[in-house]
């Protein structure tokens, strides 16, 4: 009797130590639950609903709200939207390459320079230090007006440039390529499945000045950890400049540069504000990403059920994306004593 | 196979000057251990020949060849850093192997130096292995087999064993010696730990303060101190110094500390007495000090009166530290004595194994 007493009220003491923390918890959940799992799950209800603009004021108790079931999804995949040059997997493709490209190119890019910024004796480091800073504090609206402007067909820098190095090989015409608007990919066949125009390349230029600080910062602070003695002895050994970049340099700042891959990939693929004020997804949604067509379903195409359906597709995607990058990040232990 | 030979040898970084001109020279085989105090240059001077470092002034032969110009991976030597510098992300086989990848060696030949190496150093069955899942030990002994496959004429050593444990590293020490005898090349070993040097060297140079304090084998150097920076460097506990003026004394030489006088035996008398009057530093090792009741036979005693201020009982000798007068030093004497904490007792000082300085050059006196 006594001890099964005891043991019951020992039982009841673990219970309550154990709920203890969802107590702390709870305020968070509330939290979220609100402001996150409310809009949420609210959106995966009306992706599977016509939900228009006349719905918007009763919302789900509209009574011309009707149940589509799986409709809208099907007709995002398989086409049959009521938009205009709009291809899922072109775009999911596209958006792919975007990211992949971008990643590609900052990151080789970034490493160089950090590399080159990194040599000794180097005079005031400081200030170029601070300079790369420079593109990722300034806002992305601020950059892409900027370099929209930079590709503008009449006055834009950029076919002035050219303009200025087509004169020294005697062409008197001014140069007037169509950055941002023309069509015509300029290489049909390096992305067939979604062409890429001309707008994409001035977009990738554009985004390396974005992306490429980023990338150095890394890089730079990877590059200070490697130990010199190691290059001392890779010397010894007979390693060339060239061979202690390779045999040195890159396996050691790996282990730093692949989650700042990842990251970067991430960014790239969601990068909706540059995209958005750069070439708003065109010419005919050529530069279109995932995001930016979502936020056009909503904005001017007033197709609320698609959108929802198209989030919850973009959510899946970004899972994906999210799985595979977390297991080549965890893959890249580093070399440390740990 | 080489000798190696620094001639006027300067080092400046700014205005700062590491290496002061420095001149000797090591035969081949040999075993030259580099010692002196933090920051004397002596990792400097090391960083000179294996090319890591330009030279300022003079030059460095390795054998005949005059080696200032020559890249670090052609001047056929190969080095063991303090940090071991493996690189971390390779196996110990590939660590081994990366020099001679480099020089596109064949595959067999190889495998065969990295195995025999291996074999030597005990670490076959950590081939496998990255540098972070080994010992301090298994490093250090990566880092050396990383030498031996280059099969260099010089070795060279920077403090390898400064970040091992004192048991291990009384171990490696005897396995490098080993190794020096196995292998027949001439090794030059940086440390500032005066035991090490002691132990491996088949000559010692001392320096201080960028300049070569003394060149000579361990014996010698122990025995025959050049200056007093030697004597004091070499040797532990330290040799005890007292300023001192020679003077005769009757028929005697004797040094006069002010505090005690103590007479030199007939034959140290004739060799010093050129330098009565002089002022001097009379140094005395610990081990020639003795409790009065436990002294060698045969020797030339003279006895003084001290106050015991620590004792340290070693086991197989005790440290005294003594008191006489204006002057503290320390004996190192027989486990029987009976010596305590403030008492007042004798000592002896034997006479024949005794060192004189002059005061003002510093220089050992002849
Ligand atoms: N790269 C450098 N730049 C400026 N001064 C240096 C440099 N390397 C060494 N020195 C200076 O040269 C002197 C000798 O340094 P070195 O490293 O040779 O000393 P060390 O004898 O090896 O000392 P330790 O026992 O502490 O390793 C020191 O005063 C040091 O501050
Ligand atoms: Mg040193």
């Amino acid at each position: 009797m006594e001890t099964s007493k005891k043991s019951a009220s020992l039982h009841k003491a673990n219970l309550k130590r154990a709920a203890l923390p969802y107590y702390y918890l709870l305020p968070a959940f509330i939290l979220m639950g609100v402001i996150t799992f409310y809009p949420l799950i609210y959106q995966v209800i009306i992706s599977f609903t016509d939900f228009q603009t006349k719905d918007l004021l009763k919302q789900l108790s509209s009574p011309e709200l009707k149940y589509v079931g799986i409709q809208n999804y099907v007709e995002i995949v398989m086409g049959g939207l009521p938009v205009q040059n709009f291809e899922f997997f072109r775009i999911l493709t596209y958006n792919l390459w975007w990211a992949v490209t971008n990643v590609m190119v900052h990151v080789p890019a970034g490493i160089l320079i950090a590399v080159l910024l990194n040599t000794q004796g180097l005079w005031m480091k400081r200030l170029y230090r601070a300079i790369y800073i420079l593109p990722i504090v300034i806002p992305p609206i601020v950059v892409a007006t900027v370099w929209q402007n930079i590709f503008d067909e009449q006055y834009g820098a950029m076919n002035q440039l050219l303009s200025v190095i087509a004169g020294w090989f005697g062409s008197a015409d001014p140069v007037h390529i169509r950055w941002l608007n023309e069509y015509t990919p300029p290489i049909p066949w390096l992305l067939p499945n979604g062409p890429l125009t001309l707008a994409y390349y001035a977009m990738m230029i554009a985004n390396f000045w974005l992306g490429w600080p980023f990338m150095t910062m890394v890089a730079t602070g990877a590059l200070q950890s490697i130990p010199k003695d190691l290059y001392e002895a890779a010397s010894i050994d007979g390693a060339s400049g060239s061979q202690q970049f390779w045999n040195v340099t890159v396996p050691l700042i790996r282990p730093a540069m692949i989650p700042a891959a990842v990251y970067g990939f991430t960014l790239s693929f969601n990068l909706f504000n540059f995209v958005y004020f750069m070439s708003r997804g065109g010419p005919a949604r050529s530069t279109e990403i995932l995001v930016t067509f979502a936020y056009d379903l909503v904005r001017n195409l007033r197709l609320f059920g698609v959108a929802a359906a198209f989030s919850v597709i973009i959510f899946f995607v970004a899972l994906i994306i999210f799985l595979i990058t977390n297991r080549i990040t965890h893959a890249t232990e580093s070399y440390s004593e740990a | 196979m080489a000798s190696v030979t620094y001639k006027n040898v300067v080092k400046k970084f700014g205005d700062s000057t590491a290496v002061d001109n420095i001149n000797f020279h090591v035969e081949d085989k040999e075993f030259l251990v580099l010692v002196g105090p933090s920051g004397c240059g002596k990792t400097t001077a090391l960083r000179l020949l294996a090319g890591l470092e330009e030279i300022t002034g003079g030059e460095i032969q390795i054998g005949d060849r005059v080696v200032n110009d020559v890249a670090p991976k052609d001047r056929d030597i190969a080095m063991v850093f303090q940090s071991y510098a493996l690189y971390p992300h390779l196996s110990v086989y590939d660590n081994m192997a990366f020099g001679l990848k480099l020089k596109k060696t064949p595959k067999d030949e190889i495998k065969r130096r990295v195995s025999e190496a291996a074999e030597v150093l005990g670490i076959t069955d950590l081939l496998q292995r990255k540098p972070r899942q080994l010992s301090g030990g298994q490093r250090q002994r990566v880092a050396v087999g990383r030498a031996i496959v280059r099969e260099p004429k010089v070795f060279l050593f920077d403090e390898p064993l400064s970040n091992l444990d004192a048991k291990l590293r009384v171990q490696m020490r005897a396995e490098i010696s080993k190794l020096h005898q196995r292998l027949q090349t001439t090794f030059i070993y940086v440390t500032h730990d005066q035991v090490e040097a002691m132990t491996m060297a088949t000559r010692i140079a001392v320096i201080n303060r960028g300049k070569l304090q003394q060149i000579d084998s361990p014996q010698n150097l122990y025995d025959h101190p050049n200056n007093l920076f030697v004597a004091g460097f070499i040797g532990s506990p330290a040799m005890n110094f007292f300023p001192a003026k020679l003077r005769k004394d009757g028929a005697k030489l004797v040094v006069d500390s002010g505090d005690f006088v103590v007479a030199l035996p007939a034959d140290a008398a004739k060799k010093y007495e050129k330098y009565e009057g002089r002022e001097v530093v009379f140094g005395i090792r610990p081990e020639n000090i003795h409790d009065v009741h436990f002294t060698p036979p045969n020797i030339h005693g003279e006895t003084i009166s001290v106050k015991v201020d620590v004792t340290e009982l070693m086991g197989n000798e005790i440290f005294l530290y003594l008191v006489n007068g204006k002057n503290t030093f320390v004996a190192r004497v027989d486990p029987r004595s009976k010596m305590r904490v403030g008492e007042q007792a004798q000592v002896m000082f034997d006479m024949d194994h005794v060192h004189i300085f002059d005061a003002q050059t510093e220089e050992a006196l002849h």
